[in-house]
């Protein structure tokens, strides 16, 4: 019977299969030359995650269990798909481009349908050194989690929840258009609100919830920024909707560029401050800062591990790519003179969080803090207003991406096997779950900014460009950088290490032996792992086009502005 | 001036070496360990970490034969463009500058190499005999030579490394292995806070390493030695200022990782380590580091001084010096009071190195004062003394280990595998162990000679160097606070001969003063091997000395043999012309006598005495073991009231520092951290839980207004569009 049952779901999987392999290669190819984004990148996750869904639900409850093997593995097919996609896209971009010589507001494979012609919303994508980075590591980290996550309860609807949430990402992190850029950033919420709400802790409801409310009115706050500049623009006969205005980033930006070649302020001064208020109200929550930060201790604590992963492992990158993609590439006026507040607020979170950091005892809550202190460092960068502070904002994006994930599925593990996360619980994990315990201090050791591994390039990038700027204010990430450490070898000594020969293990665990980690979860964090360890060594691999980005950044958008601030 | 040969690309591998052959150790063990053949044949990976390292010596000894005589200058290769970006200065965009890895060698940095490796490899040696017949290390042993190969990789990649970013980068890989090598024994909570504690420490000083640097890259514009070192001061002039803040912060950095006042904390509590790992923080790599960086800032002082900037600099000397002297003087003070052999060496250790950042900061401040000649001795003579240190260290940690290892064998023989709070390291436990153990005993002499500064042994020639310079640079070229660390510094050499006395009499003089002690055998073979090659390398001074050892670690120059010359300097205080300052021959017999004599004659009466009766020592050492028998039986000193005094109690209590940082961690930086934690729980969140319960309050009273009743929706009706006409009405 069983067989059978398996059965029934590899045909409808198989055909799924190639009703997606169908829709790739026969409508597309006629309509479009060389769409490598679209379908492959979002359709595919998209779709497919919806028809896995569909078919599950579908299948009567008795039934989904035997199906939820298919359905991993289907989900795991997905994902892998898009990484090799996307993995040799990358591939050529950094074999074929030579970074430097991109000109700003220029993307590769770069396509542009009509979409809602009456408003003028286009299906507009393309990738530049920005979004180079960040859609690899979407595409990366959706398998990493799925493997990390195999035994995930309800996987029917989990899996195929988490490629959903990696198309969604996708699409926001490709979008040239604001219509589009907003749609995907919207629906992002969506399977992780679900993510949280049915594979999460005890109060999962509330911190749903929370999450949901609170990221969605500040992006409102971004959507009236995206109407004001919508209503802003001259009606022009080139566009073809009714009120011959169009949604296009690319366009806005060129816009803003001639106005800075002129020597003009686009929109002008008061405008351009009040539009970079609204975005910025939108991505810092994202991102998030403090003090608009609490939606995110609150989601990771209740967030099943996959979920967590990708919460901050690419959403929160959301709000740095945003910042730079919208407010930093238009507002050149209103960037130069938020700058010292952009400081500020950096400097709070970083410190502030570090410091939150030691006063946790729950480990998740902690590693969540850890994220807020380290996105600090991101807005550090970009106040810095230097293109290595940039780029190192831009590697810190992409590094925070790896090490975080594996911070929470390491979270997620010890809660998997030690039902517990409080810090200080027990004693002496080393001895129990060897690879859990190396697993664990090596990515804390990635976070608190080890040498050789990905976080510090960033660090020092950014710690350099500050100096230019604000010289001795790099005291304060100076003594972050001891407090990360004090708070992540304090946590170690209390979790990993001590106990004596008998060790000692937390009451949760009852009569129960501890487990060492599942070759699933080795698997996915040990990819990281390596990752981590290879961008540390050779960051050029990837720094080179950021710091390309940054540049052309700079000279296009911003300097002007800086240097006739300096004069 | 520089020699004909480039360094060539192969030289790069060195550290690689141990640096990939350590995953391989790792993962085999995690696989393979209880295999007999992964137990008896690789040693649990010992075998393979020494291969690695066999070959990491021969590499090294191949660069050391190349370059030696050829580097007065030093050379460097840029090997990868690490990170690529461009600057935005007032004057416009800099593009492509980038900070890259690159190796660098000259003549200091072929020194630390060889002292790097060399001891790299007896200690690897050393532990397949120490580390493999625990049983307490069943099944872990490939842990630790896994992490004691990066911890190898990390001090070659630093000594090679071609700029202070690299320099930092490997540092820092260092510190994260003396954590994991502290911690080795995870299990014992006084080991996972050691290896905490040295971390943080460390981590304190690298925060300021790292400002450091990073002003000097604003100043320099590049970080690369090349650049910085053939810096031109009248064509690019810096802020002078700016430059001596950042080179005392990155000397802060040294402070943490060399141990020195205030960050030392950590030293001796690293002894919690395996007694290899002791040998290797203490001898071949760790606090080696912060001096190498000092020793880096060299063409920085001098190069200032000749471009005219004389002076400017001279106060980072003085500074260095005086954290020197105060170092010197604190943590000999200290070991005279523990019992521990492991303390007392640490403590040791901690004295030493400060010795040698005095001599570096005379150094620094000769050359900043423009006097390049004696700069240039005090550099050579301070590297010189790193150089005996690390051989007499190294070989007195690894004869500790044996005295460790012998003891506690013995106690495991008679106690049959009981636990009862015995403590194989305690001094109090041992005595006479010159008859049973002859090799490690003749080590343990001569390196404790080195140490103190017996004449025409090793550490003689260094020490007798740095104490002339220190003073030279007080009384004759008007470095008046230089008086300071030079008093202290004579004065420590005496303290040293006692504490060093004060150790080995207790050990192997005297009548056993346990039972067990009267058990230990000397057996395992791999253990003797380093000590007697280390032996020969402590004696070995005057060869050295002769060679003029000095000359070439300061100025690269070939060795030239001149033994006559330089006995006459070192005891008549002569120079070039035959003239001798009668000054530095009263100082020079004074500090003899002091250190050499009073010192260990001290030791041998309160400390001292013949074996049990029937016991024989070894010859090299029996003369020792005789002379204190017969110092301590016509002389005795009463020091019960001294040992009982405030003084005493405040130098066991470490003088409080631990007691300070800790109250300061627990009373101030914990609380700071539950309060925050607190606030964004009640504050910041709270305001948060407010505005929701408030919205959903105003919605449970907004719903009120739908009552149901017809009456009241009309006299809604009504009043909203009286309100509306009103509006209308208002605005035409």
């Amino acid at each position: 019977m069983a067989e059978n049952k398996l059965n029934d779901g590899m045909y409808v999987i198989g055909g799924l299969f190639i009703a997606i392999a169908a829709l790739m290669f026969i409508s597309p190819m006629s309509l479009m030359e060389d769409d490598w984004v679209t379908l492959p990148l979002i359709g595919l996750p998209i779709l497919g995650s919806l028809l896995l869904m569909g078919f599950s639900s579908a299948v009567p409850a008795w039934k989904k269990e035997s199906i939820s093997e298919t359905i991993k593995y289907a989900s795991l097919g997905i994902s892998l798909i898009v990484l090799t996609i996307t993995s040799l896209m990358m591939t050529d971009l950094l074999i074929n481009v030579h970074w430097a010589n991109i000109s700003f507001n220029q993307y590769m494979y770069e396509v542009e349908y009509n979409w809602i012609e009456s408003i003028g919303a286009e299906w507009h994508v393309g990738i530049d050194g920005l979004s180079m980075p960040m859609v690899w590591l979407t595409a990366l980290l959706v398998p990493v989690t799925i493997i990390t996550t195999w035994n995930e309860k309800k996987a029917w609807y989990y899996h195929p929840l988490l490629i959903l949430m990696g198309g969604c990402l996708m699409g926001v992190f490709v979008a040239l258009d604001f219509f589009m850029f907003y749609v995907f950033w919207e629906l992002t919420l969506v399977p992780m609100f679900f993510l949280i709400l049915n594979w999460g802790g005890k109060e999962r409801k509330y911190a749903a919830q929370k999450f949901f409310i609170y990221t969605f009115s500040a992006s409102i706050l971004m959507l009236l920024g995206i109407i004001t500049l919508y209503l802003l623009q001259d009606p022009s006969t080139a566009n073809s909707s009714i009120t011959g205005r169009s949604f296009d980033m690319h366009e806005m930006i060129k816009n803003a560029q001639q106005e800075v070649i002129l020597g003009n302020i686009w929109l002008g001064a008061g405008t351009q401050k009040l539009l970079f208020v609204l975005f910025m109200a939108g991505f810092l929550v994202k991102l998030p800062v403090v003090p608009f930060h609490t939606w995110l201790p609150d989601a990771h604590v209740q967030a099943p591990t996959g979920g967590s992963m990708l919460l901050a492992g690419v959403m929160l990158k959301m709000g740095g790519y945003g910042m730079f993609r919208i407010p930093i590439s238009m507002f050149p006026h209103a960037v130069v003179e938020f700058q010292m507040l952009l400081m500020i607020i950096g400097m709070i979170s970083l410190f502030y969080g570090a410091w939150v950091c030691l006063g946790q005892t729950n480990l998740k809550r902690m590693v969540a803090y850890s994220s807020v202190s380290h996105m600090g460092i991101i807005l550090l960068g970009i106040a810095s207003l230097q293109p290595l502070g940039f780029a190192g904002a831009i590697f810190m994006m992409f590094a925070h991406g790896l090490i975080s994930p594996m911070l929470f599925g390491v979270a997620g593990a010890f809660k998997h096997h030690y039902h517990t996360l409080e810090i200080g619980s027990m004693r002496g994990m080393a001895k129990h779950s060897p690879w859990l315990a190396g697993n664990m201090m090596y990515s804390w050791m990635a976070s608190l900014g080890l040498p050789l591994l990905a976080g510090f390039v960033a660090e020092v990038a950014v710690l350099v460009a500050l100096w230019f700027e604000f010289g001795w204010w790099v005291i304060i990430p100076g003594i972050t950088l001891a407090i990360t450490a004090a708070y992540y070898l304090w946590s170690m000594q209390r979790t990993i290490f001590e106990g004596g020969e008998k060790t000692e293990l937390p009451e949760s665990l009852g009569d129960e032996k501890p487990k060492d980690i599942y070759l699933t979860e080795k698997i996915g964090l040990m990819t990281l792992a390596i990752l981590i360890v290879i961008f540390g060594i050779f960051p050029f691999i990837f720094f080179e086009m950021m710091s390309g980005y940054s540049s052309e950044l700079i000279e296009n958008i911003l300097l002007d502005e800086i240097t006739g601030r300096w004069s | 001036m520089a020699g004909d040969i480039s360094v060539e690309f192969w030289v790069a591998t060195i550290p690689f070496v141990p640096l990939l052959t350590f995953p391989i150790i790792l993962f085999l063990g995690q696989y393979f360990n209880g295999k007999d053949w992964w137990r008896d044949i690789l040693k649990e990976g010992g075998a393979i970490s020494l291969m690695s390292m066999g070959i990491v010596l021969i590499l090294t000894s191949m660069v050391v034969a190349q370059f030696i005589g050829e580097m007065h200058n030093g050379q460097g290769k840029d090997i990868l463009d690490w990170i690529t970006f461009d600057v935005l200065r007032s004057d416009g965009m800099t593009n492509g500058v980038n900070l890259g890895f690159g190796i660098y060698i000259d003549h200091i940095s072929l020194m630390l190499l060889f002292v790097a490796s060399f001891l790299c490899f007896l200690i690897n040696w050393f532990s397949i005999g120490y580390m493999n017949t625990d049983k307490i290390n069943d099944n872990r042993n490939h842990r630790f030579y896994a992490e004691f190969l990066i911890f190898c990789s990390g001090m070659l990649g630093m000594v090679l490394a071609d700029n202070f970013l690299w320099l930092f980068i490997f540092w820092e890989v260092m510190g994260l292995c003396s954590y994991l090598l502290i911690g080795f024994y995870y299990e014992k909570p006084s080991a996972a806070s050691a290896a905490k504690k040295a971390f943080l420490t460390t981590r304190v000083g690298d925060v300021f390493l790292m400002i450091g640097l990073i002003i000097m890259w604003n100043i320099y514009g590049s970080l690369e030695f090349d650049i910085i070192f053939n810096w031109n001061y009248f064509t690019n002039p810096v802020d002078m200022t700016l430059l001596k803040t950042a080179l005392i912060l990155m000397f802060i950095g040294a402070v943490g990782k060399s141990a020195q006042f205030p960050l030392h904390v950590w030293l001796p509590d690293a002894m919690e380590g395996p007694t290899p790992v002791s040998a290797l923080i203490h001898a071949a790599t760790m606090v080696n580091a912060g001096l190498y960086l000092v020793a880096r800032m060299f063409p920085i002082f001098s190069g200032t001084a000749d471009s005219g900037l004389i002076g400017d600099l001279a106060d980072v000397g003085i500074i260095i010096a005086m954290i020197g002297g105060i170092t010197a003087f604190m943590a000999a003070g200290i070991a005279f009071v523990q019992n521990d052999i492991k303390k007392v060496l640490a403590y040791s250790t901690m004295s030493q190195l400060a010795y040698i950042f005095t001599g570096l900061g005379a150094a620094l401040w000769f050359a900043s004062k423009g006097k390049p000649e004696l700069a240039l001795f005090a550099l050579g003579a301070s590297l010189f003394h790193l150089f005996n240190h690390a051989m007499a260290k190294g070989m007195l940690f690894m004869a500790s280990g044996s005295v460790i290892h012998e003891m506690h064998h013995a106690h495991h023989h008679i106690s049959h595998g009981e636990h009862d709070g015995f403590d194989a390291q305690d001094m109090t436990n041992m005595g006479g162990l010159a008859s049973k153990l002859p090799i490690t005993s003749t080590a343990m002499a001569a390196g404790s000679m080195s140490i103190i500064g017996i004449p025409l042994i090793g550490g003689f020639w260094s020490k007798e160097g740095i104490i002339a310079k220190i003073w030279k640079a007080a009384i004759y070229d008007g470095g008046y606070l230089l008086f300071i660390p030079a008093v202290l510094l004579f004065i420590s050499a005496g303290m040293t001969g006692f504490y060093m006395s004060r150790m080995w009499f207790m050990t192997f003089a005297g009548k056993p003063k346990s039972k067990v002690a009267e058990h230990v055998h000397e057996e395992t073979p791999w253990i003797k091997f380093p000590l007697v090659i280390l032996t020969f390398m402590t004696l070995g001074g005057i060869v050295f000395a002769s060679l003029h050892f000095i000359d070439w670690v300061s100025t690269g120059h070939a060795f030239h043999y001149d033994l006559v010359y330089e006995m006459q300097h070192a005891f008549l205080a002569m120079d070039k012309d035959g003239v001798i300052d009668s000054t530095f021959l009263i100082l020079t017999w004074a500090t003899i006598g002091l250190s050499s004599l009073i010192g260990p004659v001290v030791a041998m009466s309160l400390y001292g005495g013949n074996l049990k009766d029937g016991e024989k020592a070894i010859p090299t050492v029996s003369w020792l073991v005789k002379l204190s028998g017969m110092v301590k039986s016509r002389w005795q000193f009463n020091n019960k009231s001294l040992a009982e005094s405030g003084l005493a109690e405040a130098l066991r209590r470490r003088l409080y520092f631990d007691d300070l940082y800790d109250w300061f961690c627990l009373k101030i930086i914990v609380p700071i951290g539950l309060g925050a934690a607190l606030f964004d729980k009640k504050g910041v969140d709270g305001v948060i839980k407010g505005i929701e319960s408030g919205s959903q309050s105003t919605s449970t009273w907004i719903r009120k207004l739908t009552t149901g009743s017809a009456r009241d929706y009309i006299m809604m009706v009504a009043l909203g569009s009286l309100l509306l006409v009103g509006l209308i009405w208002g605005m035409t």
